[in-house]
């Protein structure tokens, strides 16, 4: 009973073809929708090499916000969907208020609380205001996913391993979270593009990031919509990359 | 075993059963379905808590401290009706897990280990397949291979064919039947009459959780006890 390895529809490279094809018309389209829209609007593209250095800026602010805060959600999440699925009733309360809570609560408010709320009781840096607010709120749909995970572990695997004396955590280490984690890499890679996306937002204390250095370079220099032209750029660009490499993780785990 | 109990909510699964299984025993369970087969498999290592009663195993009493449970466990094969097999680790991988994770061997003794049983039930070939890759006889021969490899004193076969297409059934049977000749301690819960008839030296039978027949083969097929004649000639005229 060999399953076949590829689920996609026909071979790769009549994909690869209707792929580049339909590419190809959404960019004709866009070049059309550019060419009406310089008619409007005047185009100046020579000043935003001059803010290159404040685009990249920017830039490793987003990046670096992302990346601790995609590793505290990931934490986050895996400790939240472990006490959800707990054996323990007060755990499992916890954790189901902590995920009703922050999903319940836009981003911006979050992060305006964390700021303005715990920034008046203990000094916190902006960046850190930034990236915990990310984190707390993105670890409550990374828990979800990886409760949903957990659950979609077959009983019986579970009773065979413990049938055979593993304690536990080895029974967790071995057997559920392997699996569990291969279960949720798709929409684990989902949220965590999410939360690239959704770090535009800390723009509103005044994080420099991506976003709000292009409202800067657009306010500077008139030039606003090439701006935001290049901002959407970046974004698409960082969050491709993200989706690639998680489909390239999900084909390495892959069980056959 | 002795008297045990057992509910689950307001069903009462196993009434006060109790048993006793030399060494060397081979050891069919037979009974409907609800009878608390099963559940009996279940308690002798503890993988389902009795409400009451008390498991022996040796000298030592299954207590529910941790350790205990965990070592009896060490000896104990467990071979299911589902096969349960860990579908993200190759055939050996499976084999090798409470090697390594109970008896604490190297990873590479225990991969040693775990080719050597796998060629004993005919899959020498299959040790690096993943579960999805193999039917259903072959996953329940892993399964068979993986309780052996502990090197246990007591193998526990729960319904072992059941899941099984029944042109699969021999291959299963006929490892099953080999252990018995190896005069391996085991208990079979089976609906394979002439299996269970063939293979074990004491039939018991199961009704609303407690033992109403403990006999040979012999005198299991002849028995005049109305449930059990009710029972085998639903069989005979299956």
């Amino acid at each position: 009973m060999t399953r076949s390895s590829d689920t996609g529809n026909g071979r790769p490279l009549r994909r690869l073809a209707a792929r580049l094809t339909v590419l190809g018309m959404l960019c004709l389209g866009l070049l059309v929708l550019y060419f009406f829209l310089s008619r409007v609007y005047p185009f100046d593209w020579s000043v935003i090499p001059r803010y290159k250095l404040l685009f990249f800026d920017g830039l490793k602010m987003t990046l670096s916000l992302s990346a601790f805060s995609l590793g505290l959600s990931v934490l986050i999440g895996l400790v939240i969907s472990l006490a959800r699925t707990s054996k323990v009733q007060i755990a499992r309360e916890f954790g189901a208020i902590y995920v009703w809570f922050f999903r319940n609560m836009p981003l911006l408010v979050v992060i305006l609380l964390v700021y303005y709320g715990v920034g008046s009781i203990v000094m916190i840096d902006r960046f850190w205001a930034g990236v915990v607010s990310l984190a707390v709120f993105e670890g409550a749909y990374v828990a979800e996913i990886f409760r949903s995970g957990i659950e979609a572990v077959p009983e019986g695997e579970i009773e065979a391993a413990r049938a055979f004396g593993l304690y536990n955590s080895q029974v967790f280490g071995s057997v559920i979270f392997p699996r569990a984690f291969r279960i949720a890499i798709p929409p684990l890679v989902g949220q965590l593009v999410s939360l690239v996306k959704d770090s535009s937002l800390v723009s509103v204390i005044a994080l420099g990031d991506l976003t709000m250095r292009a409202r800067q370079v657009g306010t500077q220099t008139l030039a606003t919509l090439e701006a935001y032209i290049v901002l959407a750029g970046v974004y698409l660009t960082i969050t491709s990359l993200l989706s690639f490499l998680g489909n390239c993780l999900e084909r390495r785990l892959k069980i056959p | 075993m002795d008297g045990i109990h057992k509910s689950f909510g307001s069903t009462k699964v196993l009434n006060g059963l109790s048993l006793k299984v030399d060494q060397g025993d081979v050891v069919a369970v037979l009974g409907r379905s609800g009878a608390g087969k099963t559940t009996l498999l279940r308690v002798i290592n503890y993988l389902i808590v009795p409400d009451r009663g008390s498991v022996t195993f040796g000298e030592t009493g299954v207590e529910e401290t941790k350790e205990v449970i965990r070592k009896i466990r060490s000896r104990i094969g467990f071979v299911f009706q589902g096969f349960n097999l860990i579908s993200h680790m190759t055939a050996a991988e499976n084999v090798s897990l409470p090697l390594r994770k109970v008896k604490k061997m190297s990873r590479s003794e225990a991969m040693a280990r775990a080719q050597r049983y796998l060629a004993s039930v005919g899959l020498g070939d299959k040790v690096s397949s993943y579960p999805s890759q193999l039917s259903g006889g072959q996953q329940q021969r892993v399964g068979i291979a993986r309780a052996l490899a502990i090197e246990p004193d007591l193998l526990l076969f729960d319904e072992p064919t059941s899941a099984l297409d029944p042109s699969l059934v021999g291959e299963v049977t006929g490892v099953i039947r080999r252990l018995s000749e190896q005069g391996r301690t085991m208990i079979v819960v089976t609906h394979e009459m002439g299996f269970a008839r063939e293979v074990a030296n004491r039939i018991l039978f199961l009704e609303d959780g407690v033992i109403t027949c403990d006999a040979s083969p012999k005198d299991f097929f002849a028995a005049t006890d109305p449930s059990v004649v009710s029972y085998l000639s639903a069989f005979a005229t299956a």
